[in-house]
C-alpha cells in the first residue's frame, strides 16, 4: 500500500476534522470512515459502466472519420476511406461519422480517444482479443484470469450491499464461440463470489432478481422463514461456526435481501417513464444502457453492457459493412447519448466512469497492422462492383477509437490521433490496454500495484503491474 | 475564588501553535513539488513530537485523576493545581499536534493506525481548548451550571489523550506491542523460513566455512521468499537485485544496501526494521520480516556478510525426496490394525492428540457413499447397514461400494476431468485445437486401470488419450510459455508430479529451484523439434537440451522422434524410483477423502507433509500393491483415522496453514455434482436427457444398465453447475472452492434449474404422498437418512398441514436442500 500523503487529501482530512470537531458530539468512527477512503488511495469514481462494442468497431466509420468516399460501381477498394460523410460535433473541429449526431452533441462532457492500439496476437480471433481487452492478459494463461469487473468487485465490493458488484448485461453464451466468451466472463482465481451477475436480456432483467416464477412476496418470505427455523433446529446446529455454513447463510441472506429489496426495481425497465424508455429502446443494447443507468442510480459498482458478440453479427462485419453500420450506429447513438445526459443531470456522472470501447478496429485493406499483417480472413476485390463489398471488412489493430466520460475524466478533451490517409494508423499518443485498465483503476482508487499471490507468484491487475494511467485524460 | 492563570493571554498563547498547524499543508506541498530538501527546522520540530506528547498525556490524565477528589467541593485546595495542569496539558496537546503533523507529513508515515492516532490527537487538542473555555466560564464567570459539563469534558479528554497515546505507541512499536505480551497472545511472530539455525553458535568471532555457507543460505532463503518478487531478474525495483552475490553487494539506485560488518549503517537493515507504515519500510508489500529473520540478516552483516563461492548451488527451497521410502510401521497396538492408524497413532502421540470415538454407522455410511460414489445412501441402504451385524461390516461395505464400477467411474470422472482439463464442450474443440479423452478416461476408471498404466497412457498416448498432453491450441500467436509443448510440461508437472513449472517456463523461478532451461528441456520431450528458449517472451537465441526434471530417472535420447521420446518419458516417470509421482497421487486421494491433503497445496509436493511417514508409507504401499487406486481408497476409507468425527474451520486459510494438525476429516460442501445428483434422484432430475454429453451405457443400453437420471458429471457444463463450483476446464484444476457466494445463493434461491426441478418434484411427491405427515417423514429419510426430530416435525407440519399443496411442498423441499446437514459432507 502506498502511504505518502497527497496534499489534496490532507486538506480534505483537515477540513473534515475541523468540521467534525465543531460538533463535539460527532463520534470519531463516523469521521474515520469518511476520510479513510479506499485504503488511502484517492478516487474520482465509484462506479464504472463499460459499453462494449463487440466485434471490432471501425474507427473511420464512427468516431474518427476520414475522407468520405461514396460508393461508385467499379471504384478501387484501396480508395475507400470512410463510407459515410462526417458530421460536426459540439466540439470545434471535431467530426463524427454520420449517424452519431447525438453522441456528437454530448462529447463535450467526456474525452474522445483516437489512439487505442490493440495487441498483436497473430491470426485475428475476436474472442482472444476480447479476453485480452477485458482481463488485460493475453490468452491462454496458466491460471484462470479475472475479468476487470471482478477485480473491481473484489477490491471495492458492492457500492450498495444489495446490488451485485459486477453485472454483465446482454452477452449470451449460447451463441457461436460461447465457450470462448465464458473463458473471460469469470472471476478467475479471485473466486466465484466476484464473478459476473449475468443478465442476458435486459427486458428480462427483473427475472434475475425476482423471486422465482409463480412465487409471490409473501410465499417467498415464508419460505425463507421456514429455512431459518429449520436451520435453528438442525441436528447439525453445533457446526454453526463452519465457514461453509456461515458463507452459505450469509450468501443466502444477501440473496434474500436483494430479491426483496426496493433496489430490485432497478432491474425492472417497465418502471421507467415511457418517453425515457423509448429514447433508450433501440433494442437490447439500448435497454441495457437504460438498465445500467437505473442500476448506477441504486449504487451498482461495475456494469458491462455489450452490443453482444456473435461471429459475423453486430460490429463483426465481414461483408455489407456500410449498410450494417447504419443499423449499428442507430443502435448505439441515442442510448449512449441519453445515458450520459441522464447521468450528468442527476450528478452521478461526477463519480461514474463510462467507457465506450471495442477490441480493435476494422479497415478495408489491412488485416492486423500495416507493419505486421496477418493472414487475411476476408476476400477484398480490387474493384468494388457490389455494395456488399463496400465497407470495413478486415480486422485492424493499429488505431481504434474509445470514449470515456465522468468519474474524473476531463470534459471535451481529445486525445491521440490517427493518420488521415490509409493506413489510418495511430500517429500520436498510442495507448495500450494496460494503460486503459490502469486509468480505470486509478480513477477508482485501486492501487496500481494491487496483486495477489497465486501459486506463490504475484499476479497483478495488469501484467507485472505495468501500464500507467493516462493522466492526460484525468482532471 | 478567582484564578489568575486562566486569562486570555494564556489562551491565545496556546492557540499560536494551532496557527502553525494550519501552515503545515503548505509545507507538505512544498515538499511534494520542489526537489529541495525540507528546511531542517521543520524536521527537527517534527522529531520533537515524541518528546512533547508526554506532557499532555501525563498532565491531563493526572488532572482528571485529581478532579475526582474535588467532587462535592469544586473549589477545593486542589483547584489551582488542577487548573494549572489542564492549561499546561492542553498547551502541550496543541504543540504535540503541530509537531505530530510535521512528523507525519515530512517523514512518510501513513496508514490506518496513523489516521486514528492523528484524529484522536487533534480531537483531544480541540477538546482541550473547549475544556479551557469551560474552565474559564466556571472559574471567571462563576457559571456554576457549567461544572458538570466541564468535568465530563475533562474525563473525555483524559480518555482521548490515552487512546491517542496508545495508537502513537502502536505506530512506533508496532501494533502488537502491547498485546503481544499477554499470555494468550504468544507465538505471534513466526518465521516464514525454517530457522534451523542456532544463532547463538554463530556469535563466535570467526565463522567456519560451513557456518558461513549455512548463514548466507538462510539469508538467501529470506531474500527469495520476501524480496525476489521485486528485486530479482523478474522485476528490478530501485535498481536493486538480491538474487546473486554481485548485485547484493552492488546495491541499488541509492547506493550500497549492505555494509559488511556494519549492520547499523546498512540501509537494508534500517529498512527491514522500520514500522510497516513507513514509506521506506521493506518489504513494502506483503508481510514484514519476523524478528528471527531480521536477526539472521543482521548477524550475517555483522559477521562481515560472508558469501563463499559456490553457495549458489545450495538450494534455498525445501525440496522433497524423489526416491520412495518405506518407513517401518510402529508395532501393532490393540484396536489399530490399519497401517494408516498405526502411523496416525504415532503422529497423535507426538502432537499430544488422542483418538476420539469413530462416527456412528449413519454418518459413516453417508461419508463413504459420497466420497466413493458421489451419491447418498437410500433409506433402504441405511437400514440394511444398520441391521448388518457383522463386526467388519464397514470394511465390507467399502468393498461393496468400490465394486460398483460404473457408479465409481461416474463419480471419479468429476475429479479427473478437473485435473486432466477434460470437458465435453469448451474452448478449442470447435477449431480442432483440443481433444477429449472421455472414452478412455471412463473406461480406465471403470476397469480400475493401475495408476502406472494410467499415467503411461496419458504421457505416451494413443488417439483416445492424447488430449491431455496435446493441450489447447489457440488460433493465432500465443506466449512462448503457452505453446502446447510447454502446456504439457506444466500440466504433467502440476498434476502428475506435484510441482509448479509455470514460473520457470518464463524465467528462472523465484519460487523454486527450477530454471528456465530445465523447463524447456522437459517441454522438449513433448516437441517434434527442439524449442527455442524464450525468457519473458524474448528468444535468447539458444536451445535447451532434452531432459527429464530428474536425470537420475533416466536419460531421454534427444535425437529420437517425438513418439520415442514420449515412450521414454512414460517409462522413466512411472518407475517405482519416482517416489514423488506416487506421493503426489496418494496425497490427492487422501485429500479427496479427508478434505485436506497430507501436503498442501496438493500441487506443491515439495511442501512438508504433516506426517512424512504416513505419506511415504501410503506411496510405497501403493507402488507395492500394483498401483491400485481402489485399494488405496479402501485403505484410507477403512482406517480409524477416516472414521474420526469431522473437523470444521472458521477460517479457510487455517486449512492450508503449515502448522495444521490433523485431527480427522475436514467438513466440506457437496460438490456441484454431488448436490445435483442427490436432488436429481430424490426430488426430480435437474438436467434433461439431451444435456448428457457422455452416456456410458449408450452401447449396452438395457433395462439393468442405463442412467437412472442425467448424472451431473456427464452433462455439459451449465450455469447451475458453474455457479456451484464446476470449473471451466481450460486449465487443470485440482481444488474446488468450499465457500458459498452470492451468485451461488442467487442460483439456488432463484435459478430456473433448481426451481423447476422442485416444482416438478413437488408434483410427483404429492401424487405419491398426499398425506403431509407421511411426506415429511419420507423426505427426511431420503435426504438425511433419519426421521425428523419432534421440533422439526412440528415446524414442517405447521407449514404443510394435512394435505399440503404443491407450492408448499416445493418450498419445504427448497428449505431442506439448503440446510447444512444436506449441504455438507460431515
Amino acid at each position: 500500500m502506498k502511504t505518502d500523503w497527497k496534499r489534496r487529501e490532507f486538506l480534505k482530512k483537515t477540513s473534515a476534522a475541523a468540521i467534525a470537531t465543531m460538533g463535539l458530539g460527532t463520534p470519531f468512527t463516523g469521521l474515520l470512515s469518511s476520510c479513510s477512503g479506499n485504503q488511502g488511495m484517492p478516487s474520482t469514481a465509484d462506479s464504472v459502466i463499460l459499453l462494449y462494442m463487440a466485434g471490432g468497431m471501425a474507427h473511420t466509420e464512427t468516431f474518427d472519420p476520414k475522407k468520405y468516399t461514396p460508393f461508385r460501381k467499379g471504384m478501387e477498394s484501396n480508395e475507400v476511406l470512410s463510407t459515410f460523410p462526417s458530421v460536426p460535433t459540439v466540439l470545434d473541429g471535431i467530426h463524427f461519422s454520420e449517424g452519431l449526431e447525438k453522441i456528437g452533441q454530448i462529447i463535450d462532457r467526456g474525452a474522445l480517444i483516437r489512439s487505442y492500439v490493440a495487441a498483436d496476437l497473430g491470426h485475428i480471433l475476436h474472442t482472444r482479443h476480447q479476453y485480452h481487452w477485458h482481463t488485460c492478459y493475453e490468452p491462454p494463461q496458466s491460471v484462470l484470469v479475472p475479468h476487470m469487473g471482478s477485480w473491481v468487485a473484489k477490491e471495492l465490493g458492492p457500492l450498495n450491499p444489495v446490488i451485485p458488484p459486477f453485472i454483465n448485461i446482454n452477452q449470451r453464451f449460447t451463441v457461436g464461440e460461447g465457450e470462448e466468451l465464458k473463458a473471460f466472463h469469470s472471476a478467475g482465481f479471485l473466486g466465484s463470489e466476484y464473478g459476473p451477475f449475468l443478465i442476458p436480456d435486459p427486458t428480462g432483467g427483473l427475472e434475475s432478481v425476482r423471486p422465482p416464477e409463480g412465487m409471490n412476496t409473501k410465499r417467498f418470505e415464508s419460505r425463507n422463514q421456514l429455512y431459518e427455523r429449520l436451520v435453528q433446529e438442525s441436528a447439525l446446529g453445533e457446526y454453526g461456526s463452519d465457514y461453509q455454513k456461515e458463507s452459505l447463510k450469509r450468501s443466502m441472506e444477501q440473496a434474500y435481501i436483494l430479491l426483496n429489496s426496493p433496489e430490485a426495481k432497478a432491474f425492472d425497465l417497465t418502471e421507467e417513464p415511457k418517453e425515457k424508455y423509448d429514447i433508450y429502446n433501440t433494442g437490447r443494447f439500448g435497454l441495457g444502457c437504460l438498465m445500467a443507468r437505473r442500476l448506477v442510480d441504486e449504487g451498482a459498482r461495475f456494469i458491462s453492457v455489450t452490443t453482444e458478440y456473435e461471429p459475423f453479427f453486430g460490429w463483426d462485419t465481414h461483408e455489407n459493412g456500410h449498410t450494417r453500420l447504419v443499423d449499428m450506429k442507430k443502435m448505439i447513438d441515442s442510448p449512449i447519448a441519453q445515458l450520459i445526459k441522464d447521468l450528468d443531470e442527476s450528478g452521478r456522472l461526477e463519480r461514474t466512469l463510462v467507457i465506450v470501447a471495442s477490441e480493435f478496429s476494422r479497415d478495408m485493406m489491412t488485416e492486423g497492422r500495416p507493419d505486421l499483417k496477418v493472414k487475411d480472413q476476408v476476400e477484398v476485390p480490387d474493384f468494388i462492383e457490389d455494395m456488399k463489398n463496400y465497407g470495413m471488412h478486415r480486422h485492424f489493430t493499429d488505431g481504434c477509437s474509445m470514449l470515456m466520460f465522468g468519474g474524473g475524466i476531463k470534459r471535451g478533451h481529445v486525445f491521440g490521433k490517427t493518420a488521415d490517409e490509409r493506413p489510418c494508423k495511430t500517429v500520436e499518443n498510442p495507448i495500450k490496454i494496460d494503460s486503459v485498465h490502469q486509468t480505470m483503476y486509478h480513477a477508482l482508487g485501486i492501487d496500481p500495484e494491487k496483486h495477489y499471490e497465486i501459486e506463490k507468484r504475484p499476479f497483478y491487475t495488469t501484467p507485472d503491474g505495468l501500464g500507467k494511467p493516462v493522466m492526460d485524460l484525468l482532471v | 475564588m478567582k484564578n489568575n492563570l486562566c486569562r486570555y493571554p494564556f489562551l491565545s498563547a496556546s492557540i499560536l501553535p494551532f496557527l502553525l498547524i494550519l501552515s503545515i499543508p503548505a509545507l507538505g506541498a512544498t515538499e511534494q513539488s520542489g526537489s529541495d530538501e525540507v528546511f531542517w527546522l521543520w524536521k527537527f520540530l517534527g522529531r520533537l513530537h515524541p518528546l512533547a506528547v508526554h506532557f499532555p498525556v501525563g498532565l491531563l490524565v493526572f488532572a482528571a485523576f485529581l478532579e475526582l477528589f474535588t467532587i462535592g467541593k469544586f473549589n477545593s485546595k486542589l483547584r489551582p493545581g488542577i487548573n494549572l495542569l489542564i492549561l499546561a496539558g492542553v498547551g502541550g496537546a496543541v504543540v504535540s499536534v503541530a509537531f505530530g503533523l510535521l512528523l507525519a507529513n515530512l517523514e512518510g508515515y501513513g496508514g490506518d493506525t496513523l489516521s486514528i492516532h492523528q484524529w484522536t490527537g487533534i480531537g483531544t487538542a480541540v477538546l482541550g481548548l473547549g475544556l479551557l473555555f469551560m474552565l474559564h466560564q466556571v472559574s471567571n464567570r462563576n457559571k456554576l451550571n457549567h461544572i458538570v459539563p466541564f468535568r465530563a469534558l475533562l474525563f473525555v479528554t483524559g480518555l482521548g489523550v490515552s487512546i491517542a497515546g496508545h495508537f502513537g505507541a502502536s505506530l512506533t512499536h508496532g501494533e502488537e506491542y502491547l498485546t503481544s505480551v499477554l499470555p494468550w497472545n504468544e507465538d505471534e511472530a513466526y518465521a516464514a523460513v525454517d530457522m534451523d539455525i542456532d544463532l547463538v553458535s554463530f556469535q563466535t568471532e570467526e565463522l567456519s566455512e560451513e557456518k558461513q555457507i549455512k548463514l548466507v543460505g538462510q539469508v538467501r532463503a529470506i531474500f527469495a521468499h520476501n524480496c525476489y518478487n521485486c528485486h530479482s531478474t523478474a522485476k528490478i525495483k530501485g535498481d536493486l537485485r538480491l538474487d546473486d552475490k554481485e548485485h547484493v553487494f552492488k546495491g541499488g539506485e541509492s547506493g550500497a544496501v549492505i555494509i559488511p560488518g556494519d549492520p547499523k549503517n546498512s540501509d537494508l537493515v534500517r529498512r527491514i526494521n522500520l514500522p510497516k507504515n513507513h514509506k521506506d519500510a521493506m518489504p513494502s508489500k506483503g508481510k514484514t520480516l519476523s524478528k528471527d529473520e531480521i536477526s539472521v540478516i543482521t548477524l550475517w552483516i555483522d559477521k562481515g556478510a560472508p558469501w563463499p563461492e559456490g553457495v549458489e548451488n545450495q538450494s534455498v527451497y525445501r525440496v522433497a525426496e524423489l526416491a520412495p521410502r518405506r518407513p517401518d510401521l510402529p508395532r501393532a497396538k490393540a484396536g489399530l490394525d490399519n497401517p494408516v492408524d498405526l502411523l496416525v497413532d504415532d503422529y497423535y502421540l507426538q502432537k499430544s492428540q488422542s483418538w476420539k470415538d469413530p462416527v456412528d454407522d449413519k454418518t459413516f455410511l453417508r461419508r463413504i457413499y459420497l466420497d466413493l460414489l458421489g451419491i447418498l445412501p437410500s433409506p433402504q441402504e441405511y437400514e440394511a447397514f444398520a441391521s448388518d451385524s457383522q463386526s467388519d461390516k464397514r470394511e465390507l461395505w467399502v468393498e461393496k461400494l468400490l465394486a460398483r464400477n460404473d457408479d465409481y467411474a461416474i463419480h471419479w470422472m468429476t475429479f479427473w476431468n478437473d485435473a486432466l482439463r477434460n470437458d465435453y464442450t469448451g474452448t478449442g474443440y470447435i477449431t480442432k485445437g483440443r481433444f477429449a479423452i472421455t472414452d478412455w478416461l471412463y473406461a480406465s476408471l471403470k476397469e480400475n486401470k493401475p495408476y502406472d498404466q494410467f499415467v503411461k497412457q496419458l504421457l505416451n498416448p494413443d488417439e483416445k488419450s492424447k488430449g491431455f498432453i496435446e493441450g489447447i491450441r489457440w488460433r493465432g500467436d500465443v506466449n512462448a510459455s503457452q505453446v502446447t509443448e510447454m502446456q504439457a510440461a506444466q500440466n504433467v508437472g502440476q498434476v502428475i508430479l506435484g510441482l509448479n513449472l509455470k514460473c520457470a517456463s518464463c524465467h528462472d523461478s523465484f519460487i523454486s529451484d527450477w530454471k528456465l532451461e530445465e523447463a524447456y528441456a522437459f517441454a522438449n520431450i513433448f516437441a517434434d523439434t527442439t524449442l527455442e528458449v524464450s525468457r519473458c517472451e524474448t528468444p535468447i537465441g539458444k536451445k535447451a537440451s532434452t531432459k527429464l526434471l530428474w536425470e537420475e530417472l533416466g536419460e531421454i535420447d534427444s535425437t529420437a522422434n517425438r513418439s520415442e521420446k514420449l515412450q521414454q518419458l512414460a517409462e522413466y516417470l512411472v518407475q517405482p524410483a519416482n517416489g514423488r509421482m506416487y506421493r503426489t497421487i496418494v496425497n490427492r486421494v487422501w485429500k479427496q477423502l479427508m478434505g485436506r491433503g497430507l501436503v498442501e497445496p496438493a500441487d506443491e509436493m515439495d511442501n512438508e507433509p504433516w506426517s512424512q511417514d504416513l505419506l511415504d508409507w501410503l506411496a510405497s504401499d501403493f507402488a507395492d500393491n500394483g498401483y491400485d487406486l481402489k485399494d488405496l481408497i479402501r485403505t484410507i476409507a477403512t482406517s480409524k483415522a477416516y472414521q474420526q468425527p469431522s473437523i470444521g474451520f472458521d477460517d479457510p486459510l487455517a486449512l492450508i496453514d503449515e502448522n495444521f494438525v490433523f485431527e480427522g476429516m475436514v467438513r466440506r460442501r457437496l460438490t456441484a455434482e454431488q448436490f445435483s445428483d442427490a436432488v436429481s434422484r430424490i426430488i426430480y432430475p435437474l438436467f434433461e436427457e439431451k444435456q448428457i454429453k457422455y452416456d456410458p451405457f449408450q452401447l449396452v443400453a438395457s433395462e439393468q444398465q442405463q442412467l437412472e437420471y442425467p448424472r451431473a458429471s456427464l452433462v455439459a457444463n451449465n450455469d447451475f453447475l458453474k455457479a456451484l463450483g464446476r470449473p471451466n476446464r481450460e486449465i487443470v484444476s485440482t481444488n474446488r472452492d468450499s465457500q458459498a457466494s452470492l451468485l451461488q445463493a442467487l442460483e439456488l434461491t432463484n435459478g430456473e434449474t433448481l426451481n423447476s426441478a422442485l416444482r416438478d418434484g413437488a408434483k410427483r411427491w404429492k401424487e405419491k404422498y398426499p398425506d403431509g405427515d407421511i411426506l415429511i417423514h419420507e423426505i427426511y429419510r431420503q435426504l438425511y437418512g433419519r426421521d425428523p426430530q419432534q421440533n422439526e416435525f412440528n415446524i414442517s407440519s405447521e407449514v404443510l398441514g394435512d394435505t399440503p399443496s404443491e407450492e408448499q411442498i416445493q418450498d419445504f423441499f427448497w428449505a431442506l436442500l439448503l440446510l447444512p446437514e444436506f449441504q455438507l459432507i460431515y
